[in-house]
Protein backbone atom coordinates (compact mmCIF):
# COMPACT_ATOMS: atom_id res chain seq x y z
CA UNK A 1 0.00 0.00 0.00
CA UNK A 2 2.52 2.39 1.31
CA UNK A 3 4.71 1.28 -2.10
CA UNK A 4 1.91 1.77 -4.33
CA UNK A 5 1.41 5.97 -2.50
CA UNK A 6 4.40 6.25 -3.32
CA UNK A 7 4.82 5.45 -6.80
CA UNK A 8 1.63 7.50 -7.46
CA UNK A 9 3.67 10.64 -6.37
CA UNK A 10 4.99 12.66 -9.35
CA UNK A 11 8.77 14.69 -9.35
CA UNK A 12 7.96 18.07 -9.31
CA UNK A 13 7.80 20.15 -12.36
CA UNK A 14 7.19 23.45 -11.22
CA UNK A 15 6.79 25.13 -14.80
CA UNK A 16 3.96 22.52 -15.03
CA UNK A 17 2.50 23.40 -11.56
CA UNK A 18 -0.34 24.67 -11.76
CA UNK A 19 -1.86 27.51 -9.10
CA UNK A 20 -5.54 26.36 -7.92
CA UNK A 21 -4.56 22.53 -8.15
CA UNK A 22 -6.51 20.75 -5.36
CA UNK A 23 -5.53 17.93 -3.75
CA UNK A 24 -7.67 15.41 -2.07
CA UNK A 25 -8.74 15.81 1.05
CA UNK A 26 -7.57 14.07 3.99
CA UNK A 27 -8.78 13.52 7.66
CA UNK A 28 -7.49 12.07 10.96
CA UNK A 29 -8.36 12.12 14.83
CA UNK A 30 -6.86 14.77 17.41
CA UNK A 31 -6.08 12.87 20.48
CA UNK A 32 -5.27 14.01 23.70
CA UNK A 33 -1.81 13.25 23.48
CA UNK A 34 -1.06 14.90 20.33
CA UNK A 35 -2.16 17.89 22.28
CA UNK A 36 0.04 17.48 25.14
CA UNK A 37 2.93 16.53 23.29
CA UNK A 38 2.52 19.58 20.93
CA UNK A 39 2.07 21.95 23.89
CA UNK A 40 5.15 20.44 26.08
CA UNK A 41 7.22 20.78 23.05
CA UNK A 42 6.19 24.68 22.64
CA UNK A 43 6.13 25.42 26.41
CA UNK A 44 2.99 26.53 25.59
CA UNK A 45 0.43 24.76 28.34
CA UNK A 46 -2.59 26.59 26.18
CA UNK A 47 -1.57 26.31 22.89
CA UNK A 48 -4.64 25.67 21.17
CA UNK A 49 -3.64 24.93 17.61
CA UNK A 50 -1.69 22.03 17.57
CA UNK A 51 -3.19 21.62 14.06
CA UNK A 52 0.06 23.69 13.60
CA UNK A 53 2.88 20.38 13.54
CA UNK A 54 0.90 18.52 11.22
CA UNK A 55 1.95 20.58 8.64
CA UNK A 56 -1.39 20.05 6.85
CA UNK A 57 -0.86 21.77 3.48
CA UNK A 58 2.50 20.91 2.56
CA UNK A 59 1.81 17.25 3.31
CA UNK A 60 -1.02 17.25 1.24
CA UNK A 61 1.63 18.56 -1.83
CA UNK A 62 4.15 15.92 -0.33
CA UNK A 63 1.40 12.89 -1.31
CA UNK A 64 1.92 14.05 -4.70
CA UNK A 65 4.87 15.31 -5.28
CA UNK A 66 8.37 14.55 -4.90
CA UNK A 67 11.13 17.15 -4.88
CA UNK A 68 14.88 17.99 -3.56
CA UNK A 69 13.54 19.12 -0.29
CA UNK A 70 12.32 22.66 0.91
CA UNK A 71 12.39 25.18 3.73
CA UNK A 72 9.58 27.31 4.91
CA UNK A 73 9.96 30.94 4.07
CA UNK A 74 7.00 32.63 5.32
CA UNK A 75 3.94 31.28 7.19
CA UNK A 76 0.31 32.55 7.91
CA UNK A 77 -2.04 31.23 9.98
CA UNK A 78 -5.57 32.08 10.74
CA UNK A 79 -7.33 31.06 14.31
CA UNK A 80 -11.05 30.18 13.91
CA UNK A 81 -11.76 27.58 16.65
CA UNK A 82 -9.43 25.48 18.34
CA UNK A 83 -9.81 21.50 17.68
CA UNK A 84 -11.49 19.68 20.31
CA UNK A 85 -9.29 16.02 21.05
CA UNK A 86 -10.98 12.94 19.65
CA UNK A 87 -12.21 15.10 17.07
CA UNK A 88 -11.60 13.67 13.34
CA UNK A 89 -10.26 16.65 11.21
CA UNK A 90 -10.68 17.07 7.82
CA UNK A 91 -7.94 18.90 5.28
CA UNK A 92 -8.30 20.60 2.27
CA UNK A 93 -5.36 21.86 0.78
CA UNK A 94 -4.63 23.32 -2.81
CA UNK A 95 -1.53 25.33 -4.99
CA UNK A 96 -2.63 28.60 -3.49
CA UNK A 97 0.71 30.41 -5.37
CA UNK A 98 3.79 30.37 -6.95
CA UNK A 99 6.84 32.32 -7.54
CA UNK A 100 10.31 33.11 -8.71
CA UNK A 101 12.50 35.63 -6.34
CA UNK A 102 15.88 36.35 -7.28
CA UNK A 103 16.36 33.33 -9.05
CA UNK A 104 14.49 30.88 -6.58
CA UNK A 105 11.23 29.04 -6.94
CA UNK A 106 9.00 29.04 -4.27
CA UNK A 107 5.56 27.27 -3.91
CA UNK A 108 2.42 28.60 -1.95
CA UNK A 109 0.51 26.07 -0.83
CA UNK A 110 -3.39 26.25 1.62
CA UNK A 111 -5.09 24.40 3.78
CA UNK A 112 -8.14 24.78 5.92
CA UNK A 113 -9.24 22.20 8.92
CA UNK A 114 -12.94 21.79 9.67
CA UNK A 115 -13.74 19.37 12.01
CA UNK A 116 -16.60 16.53 12.33
CA UNK A 117 -18.91 18.76 13.65
CA UNK A 118 -18.03 21.09 10.68
CA UNK A 119 -16.77 23.92 12.82
CA UNK A 120 -14.06 25.78 10.94
CA UNK A 121 -10.71 25.54 12.67
CA UNK A 122 -8.07 27.31 10.71
CA UNK A 123 -6.40 28.01 7.84
CA UNK A 124 -2.77 27.70 7.47
CA UNK A 125 -0.70 29.57 4.13
CA UNK A 126 2.76 28.45 3.35
CA UNK A 127 5.69 29.68 1.35
CA UNK A 128 7.85 27.02 0.17
CA UNK A 129 11.27 28.06 -0.66
CA UNK A 130 12.28 24.71 -3.23
CA UNK A 131 16.28 24.83 -3.26
CA UNK A 132 16.29 24.13 0.58
CA UNK A 133 20.40 24.09 0.27
CA UNK A 134 20.10 27.80 0.25
CA UNK A 135 20.07 27.83 3.73
CA UNK A 136 23.10 26.10 4.60
CA UNK A 137 25.01 28.28 1.79
CA UNK A 138 23.56 31.67 3.71
CA UNK A 139 23.42 30.68 7.32
CA UNK A 140 26.02 27.68 7.32
CA UNK B 1 -20.29 43.29 30.78
CA UNK B 2 -17.60 45.55 32.03
CA UNK B 3 -15.66 48.28 30.42
CA UNK B 4 -13.80 46.91 27.96
CA UNK B 5 -10.11 47.15 27.14
CA UNK B 6 -8.67 49.90 24.85
CA UNK B 7 -6.29 50.00 22.35
CA UNK B 8 -3.77 52.54 20.72
CA UNK B 9 -1.56 52.70 17.88
CA UNK B 10 2.17 52.31 19.24
CA UNK B 11 1.10 50.68 22.28
CA UNK B 12 4.08 47.81 22.46
CA UNK B 13 2.97 44.52 23.52
CA UNK B 14 5.51 42.54 26.75
CA UNK B 15 7.89 40.54 24.84
CA UNK B 16 7.99 36.97 24.90
CA UNK B 17 11.06 34.44 25.11
CA UNK B 18 11.44 31.62 24.05
CA UNK B 19 14.41 28.64 24.30
CA UNK B 20 14.68 26.14 21.30
CA UNK B 21 15.65 22.89 22.34
CA UNK B 22 16.53 19.80 20.51
CA UNK B 23 13.66 17.89 22.84
CA UNK B 24 11.08 20.35 22.13
CA UNK B 25 11.88 20.10 18.40
CA UNK B 26 11.08 16.59 18.43
CA UNK B 27 8.14 17.30 20.76
CA UNK B 28 7.17 19.34 18.54
CA UNK B 29 7.55 17.04 15.12
CA UNK B 30 6.42 13.97 16.90
CA UNK B 31 3.45 15.53 17.66
CA UNK B 32 2.10 15.00 14.54
CA UNK B 33 3.62 11.64 13.86
CA UNK B 34 7.01 13.45 12.24
CA UNK B 35 9.08 10.76 14.27
CA UNK B 36 11.69 9.43 10.95
CA UNK B 37 14.99 11.27 10.56
CA UNK B 38 14.52 14.77 9.56
CA UNK B 39 15.90 18.37 8.43
CA UNK B 40 14.38 19.04 12.47
CA UNK B 41 15.75 16.22 13.91
CA UNK B 42 18.61 14.44 12.84
CA UNK B 43 22.30 16.28 12.22
CA UNK B 44 22.64 14.18 9.01
CA UNK B 45 19.50 14.72 7.29
CA UNK B 46 20.28 18.71 7.95
CA UNK B 47 23.85 18.90 6.42
CA UNK B 48 22.27 16.87 3.17
CA UNK B 49 19.28 18.76 2.78
CA UNK B 50 19.97 22.18 4.21
CA UNK B 51 23.98 22.23 4.29
CA UNK B 52 23.79 23.74 7.93
CA UNK B 53 26.15 22.32 10.45
CA UNK B 54 23.16 21.04 12.59
CA UNK B 55 19.33 20.41 12.99
CA UNK B 56 16.87 23.73 12.84
CA UNK B 57 13.88 24.16 13.94
CA UNK B 58 11.06 24.24 12.02
CA UNK B 59 9.64 27.95 11.04
CA UNK B 60 6.27 26.60 12.59
CA UNK B 61 7.70 26.79 15.81
CA UNK B 62 8.05 30.38 15.68
CA UNK B 63 4.75 30.45 14.20
CA UNK B 64 3.55 28.82 17.40
CA UNK B 65 5.59 30.65 19.30
CA UNK B 66 4.36 34.32 17.73
CA UNK B 67 0.75 33.18 17.85
CA UNK B 68 1.56 32.64 22.07
CA UNK B 69 2.80 36.30 21.67
CA UNK B 70 -0.50 37.70 20.65
CA UNK B 71 -2.64 35.17 22.51
CA UNK B 72 -1.51 36.17 26.01
CA UNK B 73 -2.22 39.74 24.87
CA UNK B 74 -5.29 39.75 23.34
CA UNK B 75 -6.52 36.89 25.46
CA UNK B 76 -7.12 33.45 24.33
CA UNK B 77 -10.98 33.79 24.13
CA UNK B 78 -10.88 36.40 21.49
CA UNK B 79 -7.60 35.81 19.83
CA UNK B 80 -8.38 32.20 19.12
CA UNK B 81 -11.32 32.47 17.64
CA UNK B 82 -10.38 35.58 15.54
CA UNK B 83 -6.19 35.81 15.43
CA UNK B 84 -3.66 35.57 12.97
CA UNK B 85 -0.32 35.44 12.50
CA UNK B 86 1.98 35.93 9.22
CA UNK B 87 5.26 35.30 9.64
CA UNK B 88 8.78 35.28 7.48
CA UNK B 89 11.32 33.53 8.17
CA UNK B 90 14.51 35.37 7.49
CA UNK B 91 17.02 33.62 9.83
CA UNK B 92 17.62 29.81 10.87
CA UNK B 93 16.61 28.93 14.93
CA UNK B 94 19.24 26.77 16.02
CA UNK B 95 18.40 24.34 19.76
CA UNK B 96 19.85 26.45 22.03
CA UNK B 97 18.97 29.74 20.78
CA UNK B 98 16.73 32.05 22.80
CA UNK B 99 13.95 33.67 20.51
CA UNK B 100 12.55 37.19 21.62
CA UNK B 101 9.40 38.31 20.12
CA UNK B 102 8.08 42.30 19.99
CA UNK B 103 5.81 43.92 18.63
CA UNK B 104 3.54 47.28 18.82
CA UNK B 105 0.06 47.88 17.47
CA UNK B 106 0.11 49.48 13.97
CA UNK B 107 -3.18 50.43 13.02
CA UNK B 108 -7.08 49.73 14.45
CA UNK B 109 -10.14 49.52 11.62
CA UNK B 110 -13.55 48.91 12.44
CA UNK B 111 -15.48 45.98 10.73
CA UNK B 112 -18.62 44.73 10.65
CA UNK B 113 -18.17 42.54 14.14
CA UNK B 114 -15.71 44.62 15.77
CA UNK B 115 -12.58 46.32 15.22
CA UNK B 116 -9.58 44.50 13.99
CA UNK B 117 -6.30 45.38 15.74
CA UNK B 118 -2.92 44.66 13.99
CA UNK B 119 0.60 44.50 15.35
CA UNK B 120 3.92 44.44 13.91
CA UNK B 121 6.23 41.40 15.33
CA UNK B 122 9.63 41.05 14.97
CA UNK B 123 11.73 37.63 16.43
CA UNK B 124 15.54 38.10 17.45
CA UNK B 125 17.73 36.15 18.79
CA UNK B 126 20.11 35.87 21.69
CA UNK B 127 23.32 37.78 19.38
CA UNK B 128 20.34 39.84 18.61
CA UNK B 129 19.77 39.41 14.99
CA UNK B 130 16.01 38.74 13.31
CA UNK B 131 14.81 35.83 12.90
CA UNK B 132 11.21 36.10 11.74
CA UNK B 133 9.51 39.48 10.97
CA UNK B 134 5.82 40.00 10.30
CA UNK B 135 2.23 40.83 11.64
CA UNK B 136 -1.05 39.88 12.73
CA UNK B 137 -4.53 40.84 13.84
CA UNK B 138 -7.05 39.95 15.90
CA UNK B 139 -10.94 40.93 15.59
CA UNK B 140 -11.74 42.50 19.11
CA UNK B 141 -16.22 42.00 19.16
CA UNK B 142 -17.34 45.74 20.38
CA UNK B 143 -18.31 44.08 23.55
CA UNK B 144 -14.82 43.79 24.44
CA UNK B 145 -14.12 47.40 23.82
CA UNK B 146 -15.10 50.81 25.69
CA UNK B 147 -18.15 52.04 24.26
CA UNK B 148 -17.62 54.65 21.83
CA UNK B 149 -17.90 58.34 23.11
Amino acid sequence: MAQSAENARKPLDWEKLEIGETFPAFSYVLTQEMLDEYRTGVTDPEAAFPTISHKVDVGAYNRAYTDAGSVNARCAFYCYNPPAPGKRITVHAWIADKYLRRGKTYICTEAVSVDEDGRLLDRVITHELKQPGEVGKKWG
Amino acid sequence: MGVGRSYTIGDELPPLVKHMTQEAINLFEGSAGHHGPSQFTDEATARATLGTRGTVASGRMSLTFALEFLRRYFGSSIFNRGGMVDLRFLRPVRPGDFVTFKGKITGITKEANGSRVSVEISATNQTGETTGAGGGNCLVPSGFLPPDE
